[in-house]
């Protein structure tokens, strides 16, 4: 969830509740302010009234024409005992002229003559409809409230836009930023002190992990690199023990098992240089190349030495697929793909090429899908197969990243697909 | 034939020396600039083996000393760094050959034979070992005065094995050096086997006196019995 929308959202859900409380308050001081009102002037017209009776001055007549009306009667003492001296209630009454009833406030007191007779005053004032208040309150708060919140969405988000301009600068840059990759200056002037601080821990966080990247590679691109002369060595010596006539059968073959270990490993390590030189941007020989021919140069090769699989080879060219890369990359690429799909496919599978005029695919048959976030990676392995080093596509990735291609893989019936393209 | 090592890697410099006197080199040796610039001017050389990175100098300059000192010295220039640029740099200063670090011996034995049978056999450009006489420039097989026919890969086979007779050859690097560098990681070499088969067929059909022979799990070597 994005900050905006939480904020928003909130600010919201906020607003109902206050509202909401606050119409009630709102609604609940009218209606008691209105009743008081009503209560006091009932009371003075009750009072006149009972002057008025009291005094034996001539009554206004019942019914004034309005709701406004009264009734005056005689009540036992028992009835006036059991009642309080002065009620006030909320009623409709039937008005006669009108036709229709009317919400009325009424008032109740009951009096003693001077000669003891217990009097009841029964008194109606015309009052407003308190349904009618009530969803009049009800509509303006939810214009109110509609109107508060597109007022308050549009400040937020004007104040969201001018505020946080900052921060969306800088996750912006931070979205973009790659390791090792080339990356523009944060460019993020700010006057606000929070947003600084954040640009400025960004900027040495990234420095920092550059470093240590940059230390990484080149660590492990003089570490093979020293290793090759000591690895050279071993093998020479080994091959020049080996062609010692006097070495029995047993013993040559361990050697020669130990010979087998130190050239895979110079294998290994003649990969991860190649990597380095990759990721280092040592190859600027960059030409034409026709792929589809290279392609068939190196199927060539590979099917006399994967022979012994019988895997059937499809190549399908719908166009010539030239790219403009280093040539020796574009071997690294190439010979990378397809032994890859040799080693791969299942005994007795099927390897399919096809090219268009902007990309190739190669694709082998093989059962599990693998895990097409990790299979660029280094050393990542499927399943262990012998005489594989873990870094055939890695290779094929970086060569890609280094000449504006891009990869993918997908498993799609029962076949591992690599796709390369311009990117 | 004499050879100067010039060369700082104790380790590599003792074991090429090593394989070069199985071969019945004389060698000298050089740990760095200041030796090996005295010894260019003491001596004289048949070929200098000179690494470029050196403690005190650069192995380049030694090719401007040799030339101002008027020596007309083979060198193969060892370096590390196989970048295009040193090749061609080494090359332009009259070296003969570049052999990138870290070198194979058999490849190394193979470029000095090659190198010497330049200059021994100036205008006869074949290579012998026992009945059977190679042609590079026309591609061209001979045993016993019999021109024997030879596909692409097996005529490959036999100069790789022509030029390193009586060694013991690696599965693997003939594998490289006939297939190409992609042809590594390999498990199975029944595609070396296959042709190898086909190899020995011919040269037993053509009465050649040296055979191949394999050496268990390693390779084979080409040798008269």
């Amino acid at each position: 969830m994005k900050l905006f929308h939480l904020v928003m959202w909130r600010v919201s859900a906020l607003l109902v509740a206050i509202l909401t409380v606050w119409a009630v308050f709102f609604y609940w001081a009218i209606i008691e302010e209105v009743n008081d009102e009503t209560d006091d002037s009932l009371g003075d017209y009750a009072e006149t009234l009972i002057i008025r009776w009291l005094s034996g001055e001539e009554m206004p007549s019942k019914n004034s024409g309005s709701n406004n009306q009264y009734y005056l009667y005689e009540v036992s003492e028992e009835y006036a005992r059991s009642y309080p001296h002065i009620t006030y209630r909320d009623e409709t009454v039937y008005i006669e002229e009108k036709k229709e009833t009317e919400p009325a406030r009424v008032l109740m007191t009951i009096f003693q003559t001077d000669d003891g007779r217990y009097m009841e005053l029964v008194v109606y004032a015309p009052t407003i409809e308190k349904l009618d208040l009530r969803r009049a309150l009800l509509g303006w708060i939810v214009f109110l409230y509609v109107l508060l919140l597109l007022a308050i969405l549009a400040v937020n988000a004007w104040v969201f836009q001018r505020n946080m301009k900052p921060l969306y600068r800088l996750l912006d840059w931070l979205d973009r930023y790659r390791l090792g990759g080339k990356n523009k200056p944060l460019t993020n002037e700010t006057s606000i002190s929070e947003f600084r601080k954040l640009n400025d821990a960004a900027v040495v966080f990234t420095e920092r992990s550059e470093k240590v990247y940059e230390q990484q590679k080149l660590f492990i691109g003089n570490a093979s690199h020293e290793m090759q002369t000591p690895l050279a060595i071993s093998l020479n010596r080994l091959e020049m023990l080996m062609e010692d006539d006097t070495l029995t059968e047993k013993q040559l073959s361990e050697l020669a098992k130990t010979h087998q270990t130190l050239e895979s490993l110079t294998r290994m390590n003649r990969s991860l240089l190649l990597l380095c030189k990759i990721e280092n941007h040592q190859f600027s020989d960059e030409k034409e190349i026709c792929l589809n021919k290279l392609f068939r140069t190196y199927l060539d090769d590979y099917q006399e030495v994967y022979a012994y699989r019988h895997i059937r080879v499809e190549v399908t060219e719908a166009a010539t697929f030239r790219v403009t890369m280093s040539e020796s990359l574009a071997s690294v690429l190439v010979a990378n793909l397809l032994k890859n799909a040799f080693v791969h496919a299942d005994e007795g599978g099927e390897i399919t090429v096809s090219f268009t005029a902007a990309s190739f695919e190669i694709s082998n048959t093989g059962e599990h899908p693998l895990d097409d976030k990790r299979i660029f990676e280094r050393f990542y392995q499927g399943s262990k197969k012998e005489g594989s080093t873990g870094l055939g596509l890695a290779l094929v990735d970086s060569v890609c990243k280094a000449s504006h291609l891009s990869v993918t893989y997908r498993y799609a019936d029962g076949r591992h697909v690599f796709t390369v393209s311009r990117s | 034939m004499k050879i100067l090592i010039v060369e700082d890697d104790n380790d590599l410099r003792e074991i090429t020396t090593r394989s070069l006197e199985k071969e019945r080199y004389v060698v000298s040796q050089a740990p760095d600039y200041m030796t090996a610039l005295r010894k260019i001017e003491d001596y004289d050389y048949d070929c200098i083996l000179l690494d470029i990175m050196l403690p005190d100098g650069n192995g380049l300059d030694l090719l401007g000393e040799l030339r101002a000192l008027g020596k007309r010295t083979n060198v193969i220039i060892l370096s590390a760094k196989d970048s295009l640029e040193d090749k061609v740099k080494g090359l332009d200063l009259g070296a003969d050959d570049y052999l990138p670090k870290p070198y194979h011996l058999a490849e190394l034995h193979a470029r000095l034979k090659s190198l010497f049978r330049r200059n021994t056999r100036e205008g006869e450009h074949t290579i012998r070992y026992g009945n059977i006489e190679l042609v590079p420039d026309l591609f061209k097989v001979l045993i016993g005065g019999k021109e024997v026919e030879l596909n692409r890969k097996e005529y490959d086979i036999l100069s790789y094995f022509m030029l390193r007779p009586g060694r013991l050859v690696n599965k693997n690097t003939l594998a490289e050096s006939v297939w190409g560098d992609h042809i590594d990681q390999v498990d199975n070499f029944d595609f070396i086997y296959a042709q190898i088969k086909n190899l020995r067929r011919h040269l037993k059909e053509a009465g050649a006196t040296p055979e191949l022979k394999a050496v268990y799990g390693i390779g084979y070597k080409f040798v008269i019995e």
